[in-house]
């Protein structure tokens, strides 16, 4: 049996120990959170981050008080069921190291549903955020062209009433307005319902696009069956900033 | 496979607990392995993924290039309620393959409140529950852990069953099912007799004959072959140093209950509580290096990235190289922000260093479990604790600014007068006396104790194994007296449900006659009993009732001293005479020295193991 064990520890240390001194220097990952990732919470992603840049042996610059830790700031959170190809973290660096070097070394502790796209200095800040593109599939034995018609009709006829929970309680708001743009058509193929559509996504006015789902379970019948047989995917594909340019 | 029920993980609480796609699961082409096996954790994932032998054993399995060992954990109320509705099956995390479609299923048996869990969770795999049920089309059912050593109350479910350490003995398994696979001698009859002939620590239950007298107890157990052994022997490892280590282990996302790196110093314990299985069914001690272990920490940080260490045995201060091991690791730790934690302290051991060691970068709670109040009872149970040395730990904590500690007792050990329950609530205003007398204390906060009290049960395997638990009234009226002796706010007082205990008594010291309660709990739909949301023992008593059992007979009856016990067909190294010479010495209020003061003869050291406890050790 296999048990000789022998730790790198030293090494990379020592690696590190040779990497030039700098002053907190700021780094945006871009990571893409997709397949079984869509069920980890937006709290797990953050611990699991810690523990990849530990991994990854990353100079990450650690907080300077009383307990330090690695300071994460991420892009708008994705909701549990989400996925994701276009999400932003932002980490500080006390050593210098290249964003190619970066990149290689969170991959090899990350897996093919997650895991680092680009390394690059940021050039903005998350503020800038204004929304969110996703792509939603609904696999319905239904869907038709004149479905996805109806689907269309479903989200674009104000007022849209749903409730939203929020920290302060339930209230009701139109959706409607928060919905920049939708185009819905029937994929032939997949024998799909293929939504995209462009959703507030700044702090203020964030819209959550299971509410488009839980708008369609309302209008519509897609949804209501065996949940086996039917069932739906949102992809979040692109952040745009106020005049709708790709943020990144 | 996972796409179509995605609609559902989308519906139930933390789906993360069944999706699966952690870094550092192991992934395999199913149609190139010779066996499946699915390692079944009988409660939750958050469970589960903390549980050590698992981790361990996966990845033992999984160094075998042809077999693919995958993990299991039974899904949540909201969770099995739904697949119940449309059907689906009990799936693995990594393929996500209905349990039907493997070679073989291990359950680990850590605790009796479990039992229900194995049930329904074969059930929710659309599995027969027993084994006479189950044909060679489906996969063989494996029972192991520390329940093993009484199989059975649930031997009528099982295949066979792994008794001691799994890491040599489940890849044998393994190998054996290959090989007769290939040659094309495969029934699973014959693997289970040719794997009861030929591996050490496998007990089939098939092959024995059980046969009871007319008051209910076990006459004999018989054998059916004659070359299947009379006592299953517990299989070890004998040198911890090589044993197999996972460097690498599966990273849970969702948080666990023990999410840290667990370090195993040794196995076994060198003190020999009366009431305490884990401390004879372990035996004998057997220690890793601290040069072993510091680099095994290394790499375990190394691949995990995680920020604790927790030094896991059974008493980790009687660990001989603990202040080598510590400094070692300190040495490294601090500076890569990780930190110490030690969850068994005892209090004779526990130093001012020590304690600065584990508080160096975070605080962590302080615990210490003196069991019983009074130094008389102390003495019956072995416990070798003094009230000094519990003052001077507490004493030590006080003055280093902490306010709080917590410590446990049991109620209803033998011998046990209502003198000795008031020494709890004395012991306990005493330490808040310590509290005051001690200059360095935080003169800010008030001291806190918390008094955590559980039940006895009597456990096989322990030289307590005979006795009777008390009944629920003596244990609530216990209960209720150590209640009325506490005046002090300062004290906090909880303690655990003694229906729970009850039930756990049965379960731990039944035979195979609880079969059929067993089987009757599952069909209506017992779970999670070891939670207290679902435990219900008027349902309990109910399911007793309708399939003939009489639950006083298995936790309140003294068990004769020359009656044959249901776990005498298993050997686990510590002779009967040794069980037995140490309750009569309980009830002469005589404590026994340790292992490495004096070798009380238990035998354990027939089994041979490197750095073992005793190397003058008497033989039997």
């Amino acid at each position: 049996m296999l048990s000789e064990c022998k730790s790198k520890l030293t090494e990379k240390k020592e690696w590190l120990a040779r990497l030039e001194l700098v002053p907190p220097k700021h780094v945006r990952l871009k990571f893409c959170k997709v397949g079984t990732l869509q069920y980890i919470s937006h709290l797990d992603l953050q611990r699991a981050f810690n523990r990849i840049l530990v991994r990854a042996c990353i100079p990450v610059w650690y907080t300077q008080g009383f307990n330090p830790h690695i300071k994460l700031v991420f892009s708008t959170p994705l909701s549990v069921g989400s996925q994701s190809v276009c999400e932003y973290l932002d980490i500080r660096l006390s050593r210098d190291i290249s964003f190619e070097e970066i990149k290689r070394r969170l991959n090899a502790e990350m897996t093919d549903e997650f895991y680092i796209l680009d390394a690059y200095t940021p050039e903005n800040d998350f503020s800038q955020i204004a929304y969110a593109s996703y792509e939603i599939r609904i696999h319905t034995a239904g869907a038709s062209d004149e479905l996805a018609d109806r689907v269309k009709n479903a989200l674009t006829a104000a007022p849209i009433n749903m409730i939203k929970k929020g920290k302060a309680g339930e209230r009701e708001i139109d959706i409607v307005p928060l919905i920049k743009s939708v185009d819905v058509a029937y994929d032939g193929e997949n024998k799909e319902i293929l939504i995209k559509t462009v959703l507030s996504a700044s702090s203020s006015q964030y819209l959550n696009p299971e509410m488009l789902i839980s708008a369609l379970k309302e209008r519509t019948e897609i949804l209501s069956g065996n949940p086996t047989a039917e069932y739906y995917s949102i992809m979040r594909t692109e952040l745009k900033k106020e005049d709708m340019s790709e943020f990144f | 496979m996972k796409e179509n029920i995605s609609s559902i993980l989308k519906s139930v609480s933390k789906p993360g607990r069944y999706s699966g796609g952690e870094y550092g699961q192991i992934i395999k082409d199913k149609e190139s392995v010779k066996a499946r096996f699915a390692f079944c954790f009988p409660d939750t994932y958050e469970i589960g993924m903390s549980n050590l032998g698992m981790r361990i054993l996966y990845g033992v399995l999984n160094e075998e290039e042809d077999v693919w060992c995958e993990r299991v954990y039974n899904p949540w109320i909201d969770m099995q309620d739904k697949m119940r509705e449309h059907n689906i099956p009990l799936t693995a995390c990594e393929s996500g393959d209905p349990l039907t479609s493997f070679d073989m299923i291990g359950f680990t048996l850590q605790y009796e409140m479990s039992y229900t869990n194995v049930l329904n969770m074969l059930e929710l795999a659309h599995i027969p529950l027993r084994a006479s049920e189950r044909d060679d089309s489906m996969p063989i059912v494996i029972g192991g852990g520390p329940c093993a050593y009484n199989p059975e109350p649930v031997a009528d479910f099982f295949d066979l069953f792994n008794i001691g350490e799994g890491e040599e003995m489940l890849p044998e398994l393994c190998r054996l099912y290959i090989k007769m696979k290939e040659d094309g001698s495969y029934t699973k009859e014959a693997y289970l007799h040719e794997a009861a002939r030929s591996i050490v620590g496998i007990y089939v239950p098939s092959l024995y004959e059980v046969t009871y007298n007319p008051d209910g107890t076990v006459k004999a157990y018989t054998p059916k072959y004659d070359d299947v052994p009379k006592t299953v022997q517990k299989r070890i490892i004998s040198d911890m140093d090589k044993a197999y280590f996972p460097q690498k282990v599966v990273m849970p996302y969702i948080e666990t209950v023990h999410d840290r790196i667990m370090l195993e110093v040794f196995r076994g314990c060198i003190r020999g509580c009366r009431f305490c299985q884990a401390g004879i069914i372990y035996r004998p001690v057997r220690e890793k290096s601290a040069e072993t272990l510091n680099e095994q920490a290394k790499c375990l940080f190394e691949s995990t990235g995680y920020d604790e260490i927790s030094l896991t045995s059974l008493s980790i201060s009687d660990y001989t190289q603990l202040e080598k091991l510590t400094t070692n690791l300190l040495e490294w730790t601090d500076e890569n922000m990780v930190s110490l934690s030690l969850p068994s302290l005892r209090v004779d051991s526990f130093t001012k260093e020590l304690m600065d060691k584990i508080a160096t970068v975070r605080s962590s709670s302080l615990t210490f479990a003196p069991e019983a109040g009074t130094q008389r009872l102390r003495d019956v149970i072995n416990k070798n604790v003094r009230e000094d040395d519990l003052l001077r730990a507490v004493s030590v904590a006080f003055d280093a600014g902490k306010n709080a500690v917590k410590l446990y007792f049991m109620n209803g050990l033998p011998t046990e007068t209502y003198e000795d329950i008031e020494g709890i609530a004395t012991l306990a205003s005493h330490v808040i006396d310590a509290y005051y007398r001690c200059e360095g204390r935080n003169r800010a906060k008030k001291p806190q104790v918390t008094i955590s009290v559980s039940c006895f049960i009597p456990k096989p395997f322990t030289p307590f194994q005979w006795e009777a638990q008390d009944t629920l009234e003596e244990l609530a009226e216990k209960q209720e007296y150590l209640g009325s002796k506490i005046t002090d706010r300062k004290i906090r007082y909880t303690y655990h449900d003694a229906k729970v205990s009850r039930i756990e008594a049965v379960l731990a010291r039944g035979d195979r006659r609880l079969a059929d309660a067993l089987e009757l709990a599952c069909r209506e739909g017992f779970k999670f009993d070891a939670w207290d949301e679902c435990f219900d023992y008027d349902r309990w008593i109910s399911v007793f009732e309708r399939t003939g059992v009489d639950p006083a007979f298995y936790a309140n009856r003294a068990f004769g001293l020359d009656e044959v016990l249901p776990w005498d067909v298993i050997d686990c190294g510590v002779t009967k005479s040794f069980l037995r010479r140490e309750r009569d010495r309980a009830y002469a209020e005589s404590t026994t020295p340790h292992c490495r003061e004096k070798c009380s003869g238990c035998g354990a050291n027939k089994l041979g193991g490197k750095g073992t406890c005793c190397p003058n050790a008497k033989v039997n």
